[in-house]
């Protein structure tokens, strides 16, 4: 008895100890995959997130001098200002051992004449314009040290153009406007002079700035059609000028010594509008090919110069409405990136991205327009002046190029001619915009996934139907693992011969593939009409098992007789090469790597699992529904169509949906043969970019934290959601026909 | 042991000569049929003549090769690998194994139901349509008509003609197979057969489909393979009593569970063995 109890008991504990292991597996399963989900919508979220701009510190000027200009270093440790006396004082914006937040720090000698005015460059160079009309260019620059032990940062002052006053007017006529671009070749001022001139002065290095500030003089004057100037900008490439008269903008070409008028910037005649509206602020864009200008009815406008019919012409891209009431009174432009702030005459402040037309932020923080308004270097913070009171703001605007319009829509990039969808997240050059719209690579995939299926179900179905419904048992039994031990092939295995075995090969016989797309199937029909012909005699020597095998050679010979016959082929109907035939006769681009390549290298990759998973479907229809529908007087191919095929629905959709969600989800294949140029176009003989494919490639490249980063999660995610759309319609359209057509 | 009273043994008053049938009488004749799995031999030297306008059962133990004798009339072992078959069908004469005989076309004349019901998965019209529809008749008067007549002498009519167009899986067991008959019945073949029709119903269903059967043979020689003995007096004019490939016994009926000829069907009948 007790050896009895004792069993049970063990029996017991091994049912339970089963069950919760099994359960166990189940929900971390679930768990797990709910994990993933989340971890990728919680690296995505902070790119839909909207700016902040929160105040930091604010402390009062205690110098009883007017302050001319305010700047900060990259790591808002060290705020400065310039004052009327050519004093430079610095103050701490982070408290340390020796100083408090608001204290000054440093207090430095930048000239030893009273200012009239300091005009911000590009960068950190700042433009002093004395009292009596002297120039000079002083660039406050910051540099840590550690001599202490701990890290201090200390001013240092450089004169990018030597210590001795610039003459930028040869005739020395005092400056109401001026602006200036600088390289490491040449500077150049373009400035509106008090009697009314517009004037270029160059100044050419003799070797290079960037170590010796000596220079050569060259002055230019500039044909104005105007007696008023209001504003004047400079790109920093020095290629064109800007200059804001009244109710539209002069643009001059600086490139060459003629400096033509290049276009006149005249927002009025763009709209119909009801009451003439005034220029009231310009600014120019990173990048230096857009200008933003601000209008006295509160709209900023972005402007650039776009290829049309005429030549290249500024235009009007795109337009924000900053205020309802109130003029702009100043624009603001970040360094690096495309965003711009705003502020009206009543100091309400907007922060703008252009290219996505993201509206970041709105708020205000004075009541008037603050006398000095900077952005920090890295943008993550605002340094303004206001009656003698200097605050910092922090500004958290890390992806503002990111919304869901411009991911998915089309956007109108810099220099393009019409607004487009655009995949390009990196470059060569510093002031590149990234381009990150998903269409071109969501459209890749479907794309490949397309072509992969159209080569793949007809193959793969055909090869089911026969194997399940007509092959005989035995020759069946060596098929069906053959084929389904296909499935296991690496797929980089598919995707390295894809690429660079059978792409040049597809290229030079293209003829040569068109015919086998004919003359493959016409020689199985061919062959099977003839065996059908042949003698009895001859046929019951052959097994019925091996009979199909005859396929084999007459296969191999018609491939063999199409590639023989495709020089002659290109000879005689293309002028000796198809390739330049598709590309200058038919005006289709051609790729080496193509969808072509893609749709038979990923087909191969997808039949195997269509195949067995529809094989499975055909045999597993009921012997008694095949058997009742031949009793009926069908015959079998009529029992194919109307009883076997129908009963299998399910199943042969579901394996349809299934190799679908494979050539969504292939990356190796599309990776290596695809070419991986983002372009929307059907076209066969074009490659493609695929999700998978574009996560591979830019991962390792992308910073982590970047917008680049979040998007390529973001990436990930679609084709999370894609796969997850295809499954679950996979699903579901098979429970409806599972209830419909699924027997007994 | 098994009596059989008279009065279960239908059409006992209408005796025929199963040894000397005219041809106008004889639906099938065998002659000398031998089939081989491989090489084992499943039907040795059958020969029997199967009369028209009547129900014939054939009846024995399990594995004694009846359904596959049926299965031979209408050529369902073609389907069977490394099947052979040596000797003789006749329909009307002619040869059913013979070269240029159309399978499907004899199996028009020929229908079969199965022991398990097997309704398409479609709705009830169209598949007592489906025989109608593969030989190309798409007129909708026809199939209609069709549906109603089948349907009506399959004594289904009543139960489905509200929902003809529903799923015939949502049938019951019985209720399939009447269909089933049904859907044979509708390309009006000239022999049915019935291969254990009722062992997978309840008796209830099984009363219905052996009334049916009854009905049936006014329009169709029938052919029935049967486990059930009392099935077989019931329903049945003839009776063939088949043994490991043999056909042991071959009368009317009522004289085969009366008063058997041979040791072996007295043995079967009165349950010593199978």
């Amino acid at each position: 008895m007790t050896i009895a109890l004792k069993s049970v008991g063990s029996r017991q504990l091994k049912n339970s100890l089963a069950r919760w292991l099994i359960t166990l597996g189940g929900v971390s399963v679930l768990f797990t995959l709910v994990l993933i989900f989340l971890y990728l919508l919680y690296v995505i979220k902070p790119v839909f997130e909207s700016a902040k701009i929160e105040p930091v510190h604010s402390f009062a000027l205690n110098n009883q001098e007017k302050v001319l200009a305010t700047g900060l270093d990259e790591l808002q440790e060290l705020a400065y200002t310039i004052d009327e006396q050519g004093r430079i004082q610095y103050f701490a914006l982070k408290a340390s051992n020796n100083v408090s937040v608001g204290e000054k720090a440093f207090d430095l000698e930048l000239l030893d004449q009273p200012l009239k005015r300091v005009i911000s460059g590009h960068g950190d160079k700042k433009l002093l314009v004395t009292q009596d009309n002297n120039i000079q260019l002083v660039a406050p620059r910051f540099q840590a040290t550690y001599d202490t032990g701990t890290r201090e940062i200390i001013p240092n002052i450089t004169y990018p153009l030597g210590e001795e006053f610039i003459a930028v007017d040869e005739q020395g006529v005092a400056l109401q406007h001026i602006a200036f671009a600088m390289n490491d070749e040449r500077a150049v001022f373009v400035a509106f002079t008090q009697d009314g001139r517009l004037i270029k002065t160059n100044l050419l290095a003799d070797d290079d700035f960037s170590y010796d500030p000596a220079y050569s003089i060259e002055y230019q004057e500039i044909t104005l059609d105007s007696k008023r100037v209001d504003e004047v900008k400079v790109t920093p490439d020095a290629a064109m000028a800007f200059v804001r008269s009244a109710d539209r903008v002069f643009v001059f070409d600086l490139s060459t010594d003629d400096n033509e008028l290049k276009a006149t910037i005249i927002p009025q005649l763009e709209q119909n509008r009801t009451k003439p509206q005034q220029l009231t602020a310009m600014a120019l864009l990173s990048g230096s090919s857009s200008v933003l200008l601000g209008e006295s009815d509160g709209t900023v406008s972005q402007w650039f110069e776009v290829a049309t019919d005429n030549g290249r012409e500024f235009k009007k891209i795109r337009s924000f409405d900053v205020s309802n009431t109130e003029a702009i009174k100043q624009i603001y432009t970040e360094q690096y990136r495309k965003s711009f702030y705003t502020l009206t005459a009543k100091g309400e402040m907007g922060a703008f991205y252009t290219t996505s037309e993201n509206d970041l932020w709105r708020g205000s923080f004075t009541s008037k327009v603050p006398e000095s308004f900077v952005i920090s270097p890295r943008a993550n913070g605002l340094l303004m002046l206001n009656d003698s009171q200097l605050s910092l703001y922090s500004v958290k605007n890390d992806h503002p190029e990111v919304t869901w319009s411009a991911l998915w829509q089309q956007v109108w990039y810099e220099g393009y001619p019409e607004p487009d969808y655009i995949w390009q997240s990196t470059s060569g050059s510093d002031d590149f915009e990234a381009k990150f719209s998903l269409v071109p690579i969501s459209f890749g995939t479907m794309k490949a996934a397309l072509y992969a299926m159209l080569f793949a179900v007809p193959i793969a179905l055909a090869a089911a139907i026969y194997t399940a419904y007509f092959m005989t048992p035995e020759l069946r039994k060596k098929v069906k693992p053959t084929i389904e031990i296909m499935e296991a092939l690496p797929t980089v295995i598919l995707g390295f011969l894809a690429g660079l075995w059978l792409a040049p090969i597809v290229e030079h016989n293209l003829p040569a593939i068109a015919m086998l797309l004919i003359a493959l199937p016409a020689t199985v029909f061919f062959t099977a009409f003839a065996w059908h012909k042949l003698p009895k005699e001859i046929k019951a020597k052959v097994p019925d098992t091996w009979a199909p095998l005859i396929l084999i050679p007459t296969l191999c010979l018609a491939a063999y007789c199409s590639f023989a016959l495709s020089p002659w082929m290109e000879a005689a109907f293309f002028g000796g090469d198809v390739r330049q035939y598709i590309t200058n006769d038919l005006g289709i681009d051609f790729d080496q790597r193509n969808a072509l390549v893609v749709g038979i290298a990923m087909g191969f990759a997808v039949i195997p699992t269509i195949f067995s998973m529809a094989e499975d479907a055909i045999f597993s229809v009921p012997k008694h529904l095949t058997s009742g529908s031949l009793a009926l007087g069908a015959t079998p191919w009529q029992t194919l169509i109307k009883v076997v095929l129908l009963t299998a629905s399910p199943g042969i959709f579901s394996a349809i949906m299934m190799g679908l969600g494979r050539a969504v989800g292939e990356t190796m294949i599309v990776l290596m043969a695809t070419g991986n140029t983002p372009v929307l176009d059907w076209s066969l003989f074009q490659g493609m970019r695929t999700l998978s494919a574009n996560i591979a490639v830019e991962m390792p490249e992308s910073e982590v934290g970047s917008s680049h980063y979040r998007i390529l999660f973001l990436a990930a995610f679609v084709l999370f959601v894609f796969t997850f759309i295809f499954n679950t319609l996979a699903e579901f359209v098979r429970q409806r026909l599972r209830e419909k057509y699924s027997s007994l | 042991m098994i009596t059989v009273s008279p009065q279960n043994i239908a059409n006992s008053e209408s005796k025929i000569d199963l040894a000397n049938l005219s041809p106008e009488q004889k639906a099938l004749d065998i002659n000398n049929l031998n089939l081989f799995y491989g090489e084992k031999q499943a039907l040795n030297d059958i020969s029997m003549a199967i009369p028209k306008g009547q129900v014939t059962a054939f009846i024995g133990p399990s594995g004694c090769g009846k359904s596959t004798l049926l299965r031979c009339i209408n050529r369902m072992n073609d389907l069977v690998d490394g099947c052979r078959i040596e000797g003789q069908i006749n329909l009307h004469g002619q040869n059913i194994y013979e070269k240029h005989v159309d399978v499907a076309a004899l199996r028009r004349k020929v229908g079969m139901v199965f022991q398990r019901p097997n309704p398409f998965p479609k709705s009830i019209y169209e598949n007592v349509v489906y025989g109608l529809r593969i030989m190309g008749e798409n007129n909708r008067r026809v199939l209609d008509e069709a549906v109603e007549k089948s349907l009506k002498a399959a004594a289904l009519w009543n139960e489905v003609k509200d929902r003809l167009h529903e799923s015939a899986l949502g049938l019951s067991g019985g209720q399939q197979q009447r269909l089933v008959i049904a859907r044979a019945i509708a390309i009006e073949p000239e022999v049915l057969l019935l291969d254990e029709p009722t062992s997978a119903l309840d008796p209830i269903s099984t009363l219905t489909i052996e009334e049916l059967i009854n009905d049936l043979k006014k329009q169709f020689t029938v052919v029935i393979v049967t486990h059930n003995m009392q099935q077989a007096a019931r329903v049945s004019d003839q009776t063939a009593f088949m043994y490991m490939g043999d056909l042991i016994e071959y009368s009317d009926t009522n004289t085969l569970f009366t008063t058997p000829a041979k040791k072996k069907t007295e043995d079967y009948i009165t349950g010593r063995y199978g």
